[in-house]
């Protein structure tokens, strides 16, 4: 299984749909992709995480290194997720204290805090 | 260590190659590169020749199915040795062999000394010794890389051995009456450890604490942390410290000691007071473990109240109130990191899951495990289902009390 990165642009957002898996192997594709969009000066993220089948530790690991990556420039991060098991590690670990999660892309891309 | 004469007896016999010899041959000679096939030709030598007019050409045409280079040293743009370098930097696993004047055979020997195979005197070369000279390079730069990869897989084997002691324990837990069994696995990705760490201490009062955590992500840089913050828990154990403020203290360790500002670490914690009955658990952003009661299926113990991953909130941001857990005369707690869930289950993107685990464990209790075998026996059918080792890397731990049960300190 592999991973899938597209982006696009909603607005003032860019959003990253991410499709697959994310794990030791794939994650430094989606850390590679948070990066170079910090680096071309989009800070503000949509990562939709709807297409994704499995995330582990390195992969938070790398979500949240965007995060602080994007805030670093006044930014922000949120994800897309109605996946049950998905949303349970994020609940897990306490990543639904730190990022912002919504239900749709539309309504992450309005979203303010 | 160069040879002047090869012969049949020198170095390894040349391995008889099953496909013909790839050589790029880098000539700006017209006439010379036909010389060169020529003499190949009348040795009856099996190769295929590709002909690069310049080290530019040549860096183009390399790839991994070139077996060896010859590199003609008197190339307009190789000037000095820089042509052989840049060829070596682009492919440093082929076989270089370079050709020199009569006049600048000894820039052969530099070449040599750059890194080349070896270097023949166009002037002296004939076709069975430039064919030996191509297979003798060829082989001597394979055996320099099995040996190059040997070294450094051995290195690497150490480190993680090294590593792996300094993530796994010996409990000291003697004299709690407690039994305790664990296992770690690493996992698949190139024996590449991850930072699974876990420990049991019993402390002065004969409280028994026992702790299993993952630092996120894998390598060498993530297992060392596991080990630092191993130490630091039993640690902040041994002087006393517990619950939420031993975790808030070791959250300011590893913002300290951590490399990037996306590592973090999950931890599961239980304090188990002599002789009370109950626990205090303690879960930063780690799966809840599972009670193992004596008769009934095992399941998760309640984690409402979970604290967040350590290192995951900036600042002194976090808290990780203690869970009551009644455990009753005889209990039994099993610990695990996430690759025990994480597990394949069929050939789609389905996983074990919580759920799946405790199923699982619950047919090896049912077939009458315990202890080292329970925890074997589960990893085993983890690993089944998974159909192959699993790309994490897994601890887990086995900690509980039989009334008349025997009495174990060691792993």
């Amino acid at each position: 299984m592999d991973l899938s990165l597209s982006t696009r642009t909603v607005g003032d957002r860019t959003v990253v749909e991410v499709g697959g898996e994310i794990d030791v192997y794939t994650a430094p594709k989606l850390r590679e992709c948070l990066v170079e969009l910090v680096n071309e000066g989009n800070y503000h993220l949509v990562v939709d995480m709807e297409g994704v089948d499995f995330l582990d530790s390195t992969g938070l690991g790398v979500l949240v290194g965007g995060l602080k990556r994007v805030r670093a420039h006044e930014g922000s991060l949120r994800l897309v997720c109605n996946q049950e098991r998905i949303l349970k590690i994020f609940r897990i670990t306490g990543l639904t204290k730190v990022f912002p999660i919504h239900a749709s892309v539309d309504e992450a891309a309005s979203a303010t805090d | 260590m160069r040879h002047d004469t090869p012969g049949p007896g020198v170095g390894a016999a040349p391995a008889v190659p099953s496909a013909p010899l790839s050589l790029l041959l880098v000539e700006d000679d017209a006439g010379d590169a036909f010389l060169v096939e020529e003499l190949l030709a009348e040795a009856g030598t099996d190769v295929r020749i590709r002909w690069a007019k310049s080290v530019r050409e040549a860096a183009r045409l390399l790839n991994p199915s070139v077996d060896c280079v010859l590199l003609d040293l008197g190339l307009p743009d190789s000037a000095g040795l820089d042509g052989l370098r840049r060829l070596i930097e682009a492919a440093p696993g082929t076989a270089v062999l370079v050709l020199t004047g009569m006049s600048d055979a000894h820039r052969g020997a530099a070449a040599v000394a750059a890194g080349a195979q070896d270097y023949l005197v166009k002037q002296e070369v004939d076709g069975s010794l430039l064919t030996r000279s191509i297979q003798y390079a060829v082989e001597r730069k394979r055996a320099d890389e099995s040996q190059r990869r040997l070294v450094e897989s051995e290195l690497r084997g150490q480190e993680n051995a090294r590593l792996e002691r300094g993530l796994l324990p010996t409990p000291l837990l003697e004299g709690s009456g407690l039994h305790f069994a664990s296992r770690y696995r690493p996992g698949r990705s190139r024996a590449l450890l991850g930072g699974d760490f876990y420990d049991a201490v019993r402390d002065a009062d004969g409280t028994v604490h026992v702790m299993i955590g993952d630092v996120c992500g894998h390598g060498p840089d993530e297992a060392a942390l596991g080990v630092l913050l191993r130490i630091a828990w039993r640690t902040l154990v041994l002087a006393g410290l517990t619950g939420r403020r031993l975790l808030r203290t070791l959250q300011q360790v590893l913002e300290h000691e951590r490399d990037t500002e996306e590592i973090f670490a999950t931890l599961c914690m239980v304090e188990i007071p002599a002789g009370a009955g109950s626990a205090g658990l303690h879960l930063a952003g780690h799966p809840a473990p599972v009670a193992i009661p004596r008769q009934g299926a095992p399941a998760l113990l309640p984690a409402d109240g979970a604290g967040p991953a350590l290192g995951l909130l900036p600042g002194d941001g976090g808290d990780w109130p203690r869970i009551d857990v009644r455990l009753g005369e005889e209990w039994q707690l099993l610990l695990y990191t996430d690759g025990l869930i994480e597990g394949r289950v069929g050939r789609g993107s389905a996983r074990l899951g919580e759920d799946g685990m405790i199923d699982l464990l619950g047919r090896q209790l049912a077939a009458g495990h315990a202890g080292q075998a329970l925890i074997d026996r589960t990893l085993a059918e983890v690993e089944r289902l998974n159909g192959d080792a699993l790309t994490d890397d897994v601890a887990v731990l086995l900690l509980g009390r039989r009334p008349d049960g025997p009495v174990a300190g060691a792993r």
